[in-house]
């Protein structure tokens, strides 16, 4: 089999690695693209802590200049920090410079339009129509606007976080907390809201200067130190991120990973509490966030996966939160956008207003187990395999509003493409990890042989 | 047709036509690859273009693996001796010279602070053209820039070769118009360490081009009227990057450009007589001032790569062009106008003399230049004909750079445009009939 190549150029992005494929006049060909349809207004951008971040961020500059937009550069901060301000400074858009959770040698462009959504399927395909035929918007000398810096942005996200949620009440025990920021761009942010939250910190992984000391993904396997950390300094909680900022995983006072899955039913427990209403996730969401709606008597509605499907069925319901099942909490009334550091506020507020640890927190909530594969997949092969599961699974429900997701008398399957990367991923749940691991492995040696074949 | 200049002195064209950010990334990738990796020095002049394009070259060069230090704002000049004081591998200036404000351009300097030779710029064209460039990986590439400006290290030097107390104890004033270019953080701070008293107008480097930045009788007038209401001693004129000076008597006569190199030799030698080096259309008052002197010239084709490579190799004393460049070897091998106002007020200082009457007592000649359009196809035949009819009048002649014929009137430059299907006449004689002659004696020869 040839090579699969490491440009992706989707509807999320254009993402390639630095050093092979994401090179300086692609990158400053899209920002051009990206300027000619935002029609020169005012764009916010930022970046992760990634090594190629500023050559990445001067061919971003190059082509937004050039296509006569104005531009607010914000620095090195969280994703959702570049979505807020654009609501905020009531920017027409923002580019954000990271491959979030990819390893080290990975760059891209996610591309943000008003309010601070990422841009739908049709406006990136839109995008993308302009990018390719290349006729870009050329801004004569004399018209260029300027680069503007803005400093002290995640200053105004704490703050806006905080006027919001407010610091936590007094309890008669101060929380203690460890962060692992794996030297992402929530390294300095995430310090300060929790410490202005009134909890004790303790930090690691706090040095943003583009290494990766655990693969960024907060999954349980990668969370050795924070689990250690934890139990060290015998801490009421873990929280980690990713390299953006907006994913969130949280580890148990017990040093216990509770799975990302859990960190937006918790969210989701503490919103209802205060403010029942709608919610809004993903389809490959934990069915522990169903039952945790209907004990609130409340609708969840379940989207295409990616954060602007959710975000835009926000709106739509009106939902008061809403997310993703990797640890993407989505909380309307601050921010249209994943943020780690609303999700550690809203979670902190829990812990203080039930006086519970984590670990009873978790216990009281249904207990379910998901698993996640995923095999590399050449495109032609995508199709095969969804149809192969369509067939298996005839006699079950199926939503094929993104790859397959089949609904089995114990638990359910999920089999899609990625859009970021060349591979096919299966995801099972169930009440129980055997039951998971039967769904799973039950079909995996079926996929892999029909890619391989 | 819409104007990409790719030559010897870089690439240039007008921005949001045909200098896109594309060839500016692309251009600093190959020159990033050529240099394979290093530390590379970036500064612009002022033009509106300036960040977009000093953004693509800075990815550029990233990306090919490069350390990057940018300068800001300042002169080329600044850059060119910043290249040895901060051991850099090359530099990459962001400016489009003299040209109006719509055009940028990049222009490459190598490790020793000389802009790239021919044999060297066709190399990098090549790597352009093939378009595979180094690329760094993710743990090769610099994180970020580094910040220095050179301008208190050019003062340094610029002082350190005149004589600054002997200047300083005349306290010339001095007019200067900036342009608003990149002199303006230089010209203004070098005269007040001469201990001028400075009259400076056009000195913003965040406002636009007041005037063509082309230093030349058509643009000092203002800088005129200064140094008439101001009583100046002298005035400069300057273009964007710090390249070429234009000169204004303290009797508030703007001297034409061909007159600066001419100005700055009559002074030179007089000090050190020796080899002046300039191109083969640059004014033959040269070689009169240079006869008073024992002195000589020696002339190469249009261009200041040529230029410095011919003064490396003559150890000239003095270098130069009729645009109004000229290189003070003391200071470097390339067009200073911070080292021509050393060199001027040095010479006004030593001598006592007005520089009305230095002027005065130069050579007067009468240059003109006339643009023939000839059709694409019978351009170089045109060309040749000439020739044959030249080599049939047994005259002597030159083809450095197109054809250079000398006559008992003066001399005749003819040659082909390198951007327009037309052939270009300069022609200087010792009085406008004479010139005018010269110009029809070489049209008869055309045929046009």
């Amino acid at each position: 089999m040839r090579a699969i190549p490491t440009l992706k150029i989707s509807i999320s992005g254009v993402r390639g690695v630095i050093g092979e494929s994401l090179t300086p006049t692609l990158l400053t060909r899209f920002a051009q693209a990206f300027g000619t349809y935002m029609g020169g207004r005012t764009i916010v951008i930022g970046r992760d802590p990634r090594t190629s971040g500023e050559m990445v961020k001067q061919a971003v500059v190059a082509g937004l200049l050039s296509s006569g937009c104005r531009i607010l550069d914000i620095g090195v901060c969280p994703v959702p920090t570049i979505q807020l301000i654009v609501r905020q400074q009531h920017a027409h858009g923002g580019i954000a410079i990271t491959a979030s959770h990819n390893p080290a040698e990975w760059n891209a462009l996610k591309f943000i339009g008003r309010s601070g959504f990422f841009l739908t399927a049709a406006q990136a395909r839109e995008l993308l129509d302009i990018y390719h035929q290349g006729e870009y918007t050329r801004t004569a000398g004399a018209e260029m606007r300027e680069v503007a810096e803005l400093s002290g942005a995640t200053d105004l996200h704490i703050q806006t976080i905080l006027q919001a949620l407010g610091p936590l009440p007094a309890t008669s025990r101060r929380l203690r907390v460890v962060l692992d920021a794996c030297n992402g761009a929530g390294s300095i942010v995430g310090p300060k809201l929790l410490e202005a939250l009134g909890v004790e910190v303790i930090s690691i992984n706090a040095t943003p200067d583009g290494s990766f000391p655990r693969p960024a993904e907060p999954l349980p396997e990668n969370l050795a130190a924070l689990c250690a950390a934890v139990r060290e300094h015998t801490a009421d909680i873990g929280f980690a991120q990713d390299m953006d900022a907006d994913r969130l995983a949280i580890v148990s006072e017990q040093a216990n990973p509770i799975g990302e899955e859990y960190t937006l039913v918790l969210a989701t427990r503490y919103v209802l509490d205060h403010s029942p209403g709608p919610v809004v996730a993903n389809l490959s969401t934990t069915s522990a966030l169903q039952e945790v709606v209907n004990r609130y008597g409340c609708q969840l509605v379940l989207a295409k996966i990616g954060e602007v499907n959710v975000t835009e069925e926000m709106l739509k319901q009106k939902a008061v939160i809403g997310g993703e099942g990797n640890g993407g909490v989505i909380y309307p009334r601050l921010n249209f956008a994943r943020d780690s550091l609303v999700g550690m506020a809203l979670v902190l507020h829990l812990l203080a207003e039930t006086g519970q640890t984590v670990s009873e927190l978790v216990r009281s909530l249904p207990q379910y187990s998901m698993i996640k594969e995923k095999l590399v997949c050449p495109s032609d092969k995508i199709a095969v395999v969804l149809r192969m599961i369509r067939e298996r699974f005839a006699e079950y429900p199926q939503d094929s509003r993104d790859g397959v997701k089949v609904t089995l008398p114990n638990g359910w399957l999920l089999v899609r493409g990625s859009n970021t990367e060349p591979i096919i991923r299966l995801i099972a749940e169930a009440r129980t990890e055997t039951a998971a691991q039967d769904i799973l492995s039950n079909v995996y040696q079926q996929v892999h042989d029909l890619i391989g074949s | 047709m819409k104007p990409l200049k790719i030559g010897i002195t870089g690439v240039r064209g007008i921005v949001g036509e045909t200098f896109t950010p594309e060839v500016a990334v692309g251009f600093s990738q190959a020159f990033g690859t050529y240099l394979d990796g290093g530390r590379v020095l970036v500064c612009r002049d002022t033009r509106p273009s300036g960040p977009m394009v000093r953004a693509a070259v800075v990815a550029g060069l990233l990306a090919s693996g490069c350390e990057v230090i940018d300068l800001g704002v300042c002169p080329t000049p600044s850059l060119q001796l910043a290249v040895n004081w901060l051991q850099a591998d090359g530099g990459i200036a962001v400016t489009a010279g003299h040209n109006p404000s719509q055009w940028n351009a990049l222009k490459f300097v190598r490790r020793d602070g000389l802009y790239l030779n021919p044999v060297q710029a066709e190399e990098l064209l090549d790597i352009f053209h093939q378009g595979e460039f180094a690329k760094a990986r993710w743990n090769e590439i610099q994180t970020g820039l580094q910040q220095q400006d050179p301008i208190n290290q050019h003062i340094e030097i610029l002082e350190s070769v005149f004589a600054t107390e002997m200047i300083k104890d005349r306290q010339f004033k001095v007019a200067v118009d900036c342009c608003n270019g990149a002199c303006s953080r230089l010209i203004p701070r070098w005269l007040e360490k001469l201990g001028c008293e400075v009259l400076a107008i056009n000195d913003d480097p965040l406002a636009a081009f007041p005037h063509r930045p082309e230093p030349s009788i058509q643009t000092m007038d203002q800088l005129s009227a200064i140094v008439k209401a101001g009583r100046a001693d002298i005035g400069f004129a300057h273009d964007a990057d710090g390249e070429r000076l234009g000169i204004v008597t303290e009797q508030g006569q703007p001297l034409s450009e061909e007159l600066t190199l001419v100005l700055a030799a009559r002074i030179r030698l007089e000090q050190t007589p020796g080899t002046v080096v300039t191109n083969i259309s640059t004014t033959g008052a040269l070689e009169q001032v240079a006869a008073r002197y024992q002195s000589n010239v020696v002339r190469t084709p249009v261009g200041q790569a040529y230029i410095s490579e011919a003064m490396l190799e003559q150890r000239a004393v003095l270098g130069g062009e009729g645009s109004g460049g000229v290189t003070v070897p003391e200071v470097q091998l390339s067009h200073d106008s911070a080292a021509a106002i050393g060199l001027i007020l040095e010479g006004l200082a030593q001598s006592r003399q007005r520089i009305s009457a230095i002027a005065n007592d130069l050579p007067q000649l009468v240059m003109m230049k006339r643009n023939v359009p000839v059709e694409p196809h019978l351009l170089y035949s045109v060309l040749q004909n000439f020739r044959v009819d030249v080599e049939d009048e047994h005259l002597a002649y030159d083809l450095t750079d197109g054809l250079r014929v000398v006559l008992p009137e003066g001399w005749v430059h003819v040659r082909a445009s390198n951007t327009e299907s037309l052939i270009r006449i300069i022609v200087e004689g010792k009085d406008e009939a004479q010139a005018q002659a010269l110009i029809d004696w070489t049209r008869d020869r055309l045929n046009r």
